[in-house]
């Protein structure tokens, strides 16, 4: 048996006598959503103090693991040596249905969720609660949640790519409308089965040009017969437009081809108008166990310092205040003088169905 | 007619009841049921509600509903997606079986030179993982692939091929299961006797008439146990339609499903539960035609008191012929795909075999691979649960497929039990077994033995294959005659079956093992923080990383499984000299 599940169940076990003693002699004990929510200039000691007791702290990210969760967690625990923070790798519909299983089953072993899809999952399940976090005064309006249910952890932007050797450059399709060209037909792909696949490609346009116009432009393109690419991430699909398997692929996020094009791979990205943008999440799921130690991980990561780290890990920061890596920044929509168009995660939600709907209907 | 017989007979009198029925069940099967009840109960009670209730938007079961069946069957694309499925299914096992049972009669019954390394060949193409078992199959036959550019070149630009096609999913999923028929089809030739094949070959029979009149039926019935296990897997198998298939439109069944389940929120396991109630009502119905095919099964055992030895068909410079048809085999399964991984895992990127590739190697894919140390951590715990699993599924398997093939009462629902889980989705079962371990009082969850308990779950099917291929050919005088030297029930089994068995159960471990540490979906919900394993790393690398670093790490990986399965291969066989 796992070291760390004994102590946590002999700690929580020892925590319930507390309570029902507190309970018994009239004392209420604290609910975990006071401290999520305080604002009090003693916070920070509040917190500190309160986690050291709690002892660690559990994520569970879709972040990647070498680059990204690991020096984050590393960092973490280098500043705050009385807490151990450790996480646990899925992809957003992986950490959704293990916090759905624990929450029903009452047995918690996450103190914060991230992930792009999470968010909107968790939220529409009633899984997660308010907090608050002062870091967010540095994160631009747009990216902050009114109900407090989720603080922004890294921003990604979509593009096409598209292999260098195969498309001329002076056919290098610019806007939406130049994907209808002919000469695109069969040679562009797509990917299925996420919510940051096609689903997000349809609601970003839907959201930009309204129905109507989107509706239109979608049953032109499905004249296009795009392949759809059914297993694998969007990294995946973008090393198939460099082996020169597909010329185009749609809709991946528009770092990846900068990334093998500086190892001199046949591939660029090419924003077009309006740049679907998304931003991943961290929440704090209800009836967290160790409160003071989750918000104290949420804080470090949307903090310069935890920000800093994710801009090496090639992430887009969601601070005003940290830059994204300086070979980066051409895709970065405001300074390509694109707009972008973001995406919440109650966006992808309420729009989610109706473009899966979409898509199946026309694109299949 | 056997003492068994004998007595079923003499004890069916028409006032049997039930509560009779059941007291003649031995304890022993009533225990092995018990256990395989208590592995396979938990994801089968989920599959079947999941696919009986509305899923609702946060996860959660909702009403009853039949909805989920009556979307397979009405679903526009079902009629089609059922045709290219079994078209799909049969191709595989017939691809897997021709060239799968041609290595094992070579290796096992002629004196064809290098026949020997053939097992190695085997173990390394099981060490690799799925995934990339398909991933290099698509840089070898992809349009940038060397055989395009190499058509290309020779035959003009109109003769490429596509391999995203029907024959291309038939081609990569059938050399994915060449090894597992050569293992077990070599479990049952080892232990099958050669005089039959000698005898023929004295009476001026040739070698391929030999095979094809006396090995192939001898070996009939585990053969149609393989042609099962293949057709099956390849039916509810899902990498291969997803990264080949789908890419060239063509649907098969699982695809479908996942087309019209997993685009937005969180996935929809109704549809998914109830192609796998149904295709486990087949693979129930499937079984049963089996076991009365095999009920003459004893036709076959021939194992006997008589000293047996399988003994070698000298070819004569035909041998060549066997040695080539080896090697073309072996580069087919395990060659090619291993080259192109290690030269794209040289590569900065991969595009293609060209003269520029030529011109750029880097070890940087290899560098990352150093520092990545989830991947270090992960190891100790990979084999851990590997070596775990095989050694809870081998004997448990052994046992149960002894008392089904010598038809214990009531052995039947042991096979039909180490079988169901064959059809289980792998995803599937993973959230049933999340569901049963986070609800648990004791604290298994996010244990390192929860995953144990859940692979071996799942890897019944495997064991079960082959202990019962090995089983069906020990004739039943040997344990008989033991018997009637007053040996009890187990002291034969130790004694006398599983010696004679040993071929097939090292086979079974080795198996076992190696898929089990490659496994992915299953692990991957059960495992805490702290405790990963390497197949999730390597998830992790297919997900975020390029195509180039996750061949390096491949490499790196099918290196290790080959110097685990060469120390255990050889220890084993040491052992057995001994």
């Amino acid at each position: 048996m796992n070291r760390a599940k004994v102590g946590r169940l002999s700690r929580s076990t020892a925590y319930g006598i507390l309570t029902a003693c507190a309970l018994a002699g009239g004392v209420r004990a604290q609910p975990s959503d006071s401290i999520l929510l305080y604002q009090g200039p003693d916070r920070e000691k509040r917190l500190l103090e309160g986690a050291r007791k709690e002892g660690q702290v559990v994520i569970y990210s879709a972040m990647i693991v070498n680059q990204a969760l690991r020096p984050l967690v590393d960092s973490f625990n280098k500043k705050y040596p009385g807490v151990r923070a450790s996480y646990w790798r899925g992809d957003s519909e992986d950490i959704a249905a293990k916090l759905a299983a624990e929450s029903r089953a009452k047995n918690l072993g996450v103190d914060v969720v991230e992930g792009t899809g999470v968010g909107e999952l968790v939220i529409e399940a009633n899984l997660v609660q308010p907090f608050f976090t002062p870091e967010i005064t540095n994160v631009p309006e747009n990216l902050r949640d009114p109900r407090h249910l989720w603080a922004p952890t890294r921003l990604s932007y979509f593009s096409i790519a598209y292999n260098t050797r195969l498309v001329p450059p002076d056919r290098v399709p610019k806007t939406f409308e130049d994907l209808l060209d002919p000469q695109w037909k069969g040679k562009m792909s797509w990917r299925i089965g996420s919510s940051s696949g096609t689903p997000l490609f349809i609601t970003n346009l839907r959201m930009a040009w309204g129905e109507d116009k989107a509706m239109a432009y979608f049953r032109k393109l499905a004249d296009q017969k795009i392949v759809n690419f059914g297993s694998g991430s969007a990294r995946t699909l973008v090393d198939r437009v460099v082996a020169g398997e597909y010329p185009i692929a749609l809709n991946i996020f528009a770092h990846h081809p900068l990334i093998s094009a500086a190892k001199g791979a046949p591939v660029s990205s090419q924003l077009m108008d309006p740049v679907a943008t998304t931003t991943a999440t961290a929440a704090i799921p209800r009836g967290v166990r160790r409160p003071h130690a989750a918000m104290l991980l949420v804080d470090f990561i949307v903090s310069r310092e935890g920000q800093e780290i994710l801009s090496k890990a090639d992430y887009f920061p969601v601070r005003a205040d940290v830059d994204p890596k300086p070979e980066l920044t051409s895709v970065v929509p405001t300074k390509a003088g694109v707009s972008p168009n973001l995406v919440l995660p109650e966006q992808l939600g309420k729009y989610g169905d109706s473009s899966e709907k979409i898509y199946q209907d026309l694109f299949r | 007619m056997s003492v068994e017989a004998q007595r079923a007979v003499a004890f069916s009198s028409p006032r049997r009841s039930l509560f009779a029925g059941l007291r003649r069940i031995p304890i022993g099967v009533l225990l092995l049921a018990f256990i395989l009840c208590v592995l396979i109960l938990p994801p089968a009670f989920f599959l079947i509600k999941v696919s009986f209730h509305v899923s609702n938007p946060d996860g959660t079961l909702g009403d009853l509903t039949l909805r989920h069946y009556s979307s397979l069957f009405t679903e526009r694309f079902f009629l089609p997606s059922l045709i290219n499925t079994i078209v799909y299914s049969l191709g595989t096992a017939v691809v897997a079986l021709v060239f799968g049972i041609s290595q094992a009669l070579i290796v096992e019954r002629t004196n064809a030179p290098g026949r020997e390394w053939v097992f190695l060949g085997a173990i390394i193409a099981l060490g690799i993982p799925n995934v990339l078992h398909v991933v290099s199959w698509l840089l070898l036959l992809g349009r940038a692939g060397p055989v395009n550019s190499a058509l290309a070149a020779t035959l003009g630009p109109d003769y490429v091929i596509n391999v995203y096609s029907m024959w291309g999913m038939i081609v990569i999923e059938g050399m994915n299961f060449v090894p597992l028929v050569f293992l077990l089809m070599s479990a049952v030739l080892k232990s099958q006797d050669a005089s039959f094949e000698e005898a023929s070959m004295m009476s001026g029979g040739r070698p391929l008439r030999t095979f094809w009149s006396i090995s192939i039926r001898m070996g009939m019935p585990g053969i149609l146990a393989l042609l099962l296990l293949v057709f099956i897997r390849a039916f509810e198998s899902f990498e291969v339609p997803a990264l080949v298939g789908l890419a060239g439109n063509i649907n098969v069944l699982t695809t479908n499903i996942y087309q019209s389940t997993r685009g937005q929120g969180f996935p929809r396991y109704g549809e998914a539960g109830a192609y796998s109630v149904c295709l486990l009502v087949i693979v129930i119905g499937l079984i049963y035609l089996y076991n009365r095919l095999s009920r003459n099964a004893h036709k076959y055992q021939s194992i006997t008191g008589k000293g047996y030895r399988p003994r070698v068909i000298d070819l004569g410079p035909m041998k060549w012929v066997g040695t080539s048809v080896l090697a073309f085999t072996f580069l087919l399964v395990t060659g090619l795909p291993i080259i192109i991984l290690i030269f794209a895992s040289l590569q900065p990127f991969y595009e293609g075999v060209s003269a520029g590739s030529f011109g750029r190697w880097t070890m940087e894919n290899y560098a990352l691979l150093r520092d990545a140390s989830s991947f270090h951590d992960a190891i100790g715990n990979t084999l851990l649960m590997g070596a775990a699993t095989a050694t809870a599924v081998v004997p448990l398997t052994a046992l149960c497929a002894w008392m089904a093939v010598r038809r214990a009462p009531g052995a039947w629902i042991l096979d039909q039990l180490a079988t169901a889980p064959l059809v289980f989705p792998a995803i599937v079962m993973s959230v049933a077994f999340l569901y049963v371990f986070v609800s648990l009082p004791i604290a298994l969850y996010g244990t390192l033995l929860s995953v144990i308990i859940a692979s071996t779950s799942r890897y019944l099917p495997y064991g079960m294959r082959y202990a019962y291929a090995g089983v069906l050919q020990i004739h039943r005088e040997l344990e008989d005659a033991s018997a009637s030297s007053g040996a009890r029930q187990l002291t034969t089994f130790f004694r006398i079956v599983v010696p004679l068995l040993a071929p097939a159960l090292i086979g079974a471990w080795l198996f076992v093992f190696l898929l089990s540490v490659q496994a992915v979906s299953l692990p991957l919900l059960l495992v805490g923080p702290g405790s990963e394993i390497v197949a999730v790393t390597l998830f992790d690398l297919w997900q975020n990383g390029q195509v180039t670093e996750l061949a390096a790490m491949g490499v790196v990986w099918i290196g290790l499984m080959t110097v685990v399965s060469s120390i255990f291969y050889y220890v084993t066989r040491r052992f057995q000299i001994s």
